[in-house]
């Protein structure tokens, strides 16, 4: 059994890291932006707070696969001229991902009292200080399992880049079926790939989240 | 030397303080009491500059606060403030609370911040506690870490916002003792506390606000014994019943 995986496993490996790069890019681009994200959400300036408002309700409440679609149909359209499917799906998933980032961000920030910041500035701290040995350690431990368990979530929806013709894993696994026709083992096999990666992820989250409640901080 | 000039401070359009002046002179206790809205926290927070307020001055050894150019957070190194929360830092020991802001502000080693550490733990009463987390300590204990760590910055004066009404009864001495041999050490303080033993013991002033406004000043046994305004009677009555 599997005889189809194993004919054909350097392929399908290579659409591994086709999904691995773009988990990469997505998570790298989509936490930058989030953080960006996540400080202009809880500006007290109107013109920032308000666009940045719009923007993360309107993308969270649609279906990623449409980003997806759009960006990579409506930008050639725009741009005139056609984009490649990796480079597209890249900005998608950081535009997508940076909502649901900042959102942690921002509720992360959030629980950190005014007055804890207070009691540091009056001790003489500076801003940057305060942020650097107090508000930033304290929120980000409070965050780790929100942005793991986030991470472990993007990681799965890059197969979504499936639709626009990405040779990524799962693009990959039904390419060979259409030849091999083992539909069976080589989903099973993309499945158990999947769930090993991210079960050790969701174990990742799972430990920083005990620790955390062990220090009494979450 | 901090003197409150005709300070006014407005939420919006919503004015929460009106017209203070107070002089609170080097060695000085002054308690703060009212009820809650009154304004007392709002005014402890604009003389160390975290709030700021829209007239009149405040100065601190001379330094306005709202002088071109004025640094707030080499002012806020001479004044100490304790909260009714505590806010200890959740992620650090009471000792690293109390080393944090003398090795990062005023650059001391490691060694010699310990070393005052341990000896303002000393002084509160709970030197085995100096690895304890914030979380692993009673409210008392975390209230005189709190104080602790204010000290080692060696403030001139120091304030304290309702530092015991968030401990339970039997807490409530411990915290205050601290506080009363710190008065008697000469500290200048301001104190907001309903706690009217703590006043009588170390108080050479008591303000009583109400309304964003202070309406009544004296010693303990003028405020005490012959209250002039109505709302400062009915506020006595409340607190002693």
């Amino acid at each position: 059994m599997f005889d189809a995986v194993w004919g054909n496993l350097s392929y399908l490996m290579g659409g591994l890291w086709v999904t691995a790069k773009l988990a990469f890019f997505a998570l790298t681009g989509g936490i930058f932006l989030g953080i960006l994200v996540g400080l202009a959400r809880i500006s007290k300036r109107k013109w920032i707070y308000y666009p940045i408002t719009i923007y993360v309700n309107f993308l969270r409440n649609i279906p990623l696969i449409l980003v997806i679609f759009w960006f990579y149909f409506v930008m050639p359209i725009i741009i005139g001229r056609s984009i490649d499917p990796f480079p597209s799906a890249v900005v998608s998933f950081i535009v997508f991902e940076a909502t649901y980032f900042g959102e942690i961000f921002r509720a992360g920030y959030q629980t950190i009292s005014t007055d804890l910041v207070n009691a540091s500035y009056s001790t003489g701290m500076t801003y940057f200080k305060t942020a650097r040995y107090i508000t930033v350690p304290i929120a980000f431990r409070r965050m780790l399992p929100s942005l793991i368990t986030q991470s472990i979530v993007t990681f799965q929806d890059t197969s979504l880049a499936f639709v626009i013709g990405l040779p990524e894993f799962v693009r990959r696994a039904s390419i060979v079926d259409n030849l091999e026709v083992a539909s069976i083992q080589l989903f099973g096999f993309v499945g158990i790939v999947f769930f090993i990666i991210c079960f050790i992820g969701s174990r990742i989250s799972r430990h920083y989240e005990e620790k955390g409640r062990k220090a009494n901080i979450l | 030397m901090i003197e409150i000039k005709n300070v006014s401070k407005w939420f919006d359009d919503f004015r929460v303080l009106t017209d203070i002046n107070e002089t609170i002179n080097r060695g000085q206790t002054v308690v703060i009491c009212g009820p809650s809205g009154s304004g007392k926290s709002t005014l402890l927070r604009c003389v160390n500059g975290l709030e700021p307020y829209q007239q009149g001055e405040i100065i601190v050894d001379g330094t306005s606060l709202n002088a071109p150019k004025v640094n707030l957070y080499k002012l806020r190194e001479k004044i100490g403030m304790v909260f009714q929360r505590f806010e200890l830092y959740p992620h650090m020991t009471a000792l690293q609370n109390i080393t944090l802001a003398p090795t990062k502000v005023r650059k001391w080693s490691q060694k010699r911040a310990a070393q005052k550490g341990m000896e303002l733990l000393e002084r509160v009463g709970i030197p085995d506690k100096a690895d304890a987390y914030p979380a692993n300590l009673s409210g008392g204990q975390q209230q005189r870490v709190a104080i602790a760590r204010s000290l080692a910055m060696e403030p001139e004066y120091m304030m304290f916002d309702e530092p015991t009404s968030a401990l339970d009864p039997e807490m409530i001495k411990e915290v205050l003792d601290v506080m009363i041999d710190l008065a008697r050490e000469g500290m200048t303080m301001l104190c907001v506390t309903h706690e009217m033993g703590f006043a009588r013991e170390v108080a050479d002033e008591i303000i009583f606000m109400d309304g964003g406004r202070i309406v009544e000043r004296g010693t303990y046994n003028e405020f005490f014994t012959n209250p002039k305004t109505q709302r400062a009677k009915e506020f006595l009555s409340q607190i002693l019943a």
